[in-house]
């Protein structure tokens, strides 16, 4: 089965803070501005997310009650300017992409741009895994879908 | 009933499709090549008319086609359907950077170039 594989998605948008406060805002608070309700692992019980702010550190969705859900690490870490990740709410490690996200001081405030990729170390890892069961599609697909549902279950 | 569960789809069909074990496992057939429902049926502890069901889900979601090929019906795998997935991861970033600007933009100080 011949898949091509997609592009990342690209995005960004200009918003009236300093590169700080923008970088502050997306990161520490989160929780002021995420639709966790159809993208979190915890759906309504979700309270905010977690950066443990260094290379290797954590990031980590917390719901009432305490529970904890991995949402990556990061592998990047320098603000104001930028910081990326590994992605896979509620998933495997394995079945992570990466999301790059820049901030940069322009007229009248801050761009901040986007990056969601790394789809093709999915079909690499899915190569992988068909050589020992007959999954390797459904795999990419499945941990590409994982990517935006946070697999709640 | 079959339109109203597909029609039941909405936003995020590609990813609630593929969020049960038994589609996953359908997915997994038709990565060996076009099959019929019956040919599914055979291969999965599931009815027919359950793998039609599913099918339908699938195919409304964009992960598989069908075709009619003499008196079979066959299904077999989408190649666009990563495609499909991506819009989905892209539609995500639109609506989250939609609300992160209007806090950002809420929350500016209101100090130098007010607009």
């Amino acid at each position: 089965m011949n898949t091509t594989v997609p592009l990342p998605v690209r995005q960004r948008v200009i918003v009236a803070l300093a590169a700080d406060d923008a970088f502050e805002l997306f990161t520490r608070g989160i929780a002021r501005w995420w639709p966790f309700g159809g993208h979190s692992c915890s759906g309504d019980a979700a309270l905010d997310v977690v950066f443990e702010p260094r290379v290797g550190g954590a990031v980590t969705e917390i719901a009432r009650g305490g529970a904890k859900h991995p949402w990556g690490r990061l592998t990047a870490w320098s603000p104001p300017d930028h910081f990326r990740m590994t992605w896979h709410p509620g998933q495997d490690p394995a079945a992570a992409t990466v999301l790059s996200v820049r901030f940069a001081a322009v007229e009248g405030g801050c761009e901040v741009a986007i990056e969601h990729g790394g789809w093709e170390a999915l079909g690499e890892r899915a190569d992988e895994a068909r050589a020992d069961y007959d999954g390797g599609w459904a795999f990419v697909l499945g941990r590409f879908a994982a990517t935006v549902t946070g697999g709640a279950s | 009933m079959k339109r109203n569960t597909v029609a039941a789809f909405s936003a995020f069909s590609a990813f609630s499709a593929l969020a049960d074990p038994t589609r996953e496992a359908i997915v997994r057939l038709l990565l060996d090549g076009e099959r019929s429902v019956g040919e599914i049926a055979e291969r999965l502890p599931v009815t027919r008319p359950a793998v039609s069901k599913h099918l339908r889900l699938l195919e409304g979601a964009g992960i598989v086609r069908f075709e009619s090929v003499g008196t079979r019906n066959v299904y077999s795998l989408d190649p666009a359907a990563l495609e499909v997935l991506r819009d989905e991861v892209d539609a995500l970033w639109k609506r989250a950077l939609a609300r992160y600007a209007l806090v950002a933009n809420n929350s500016a100080p209101k100090k130098g170039n007010r607009r």
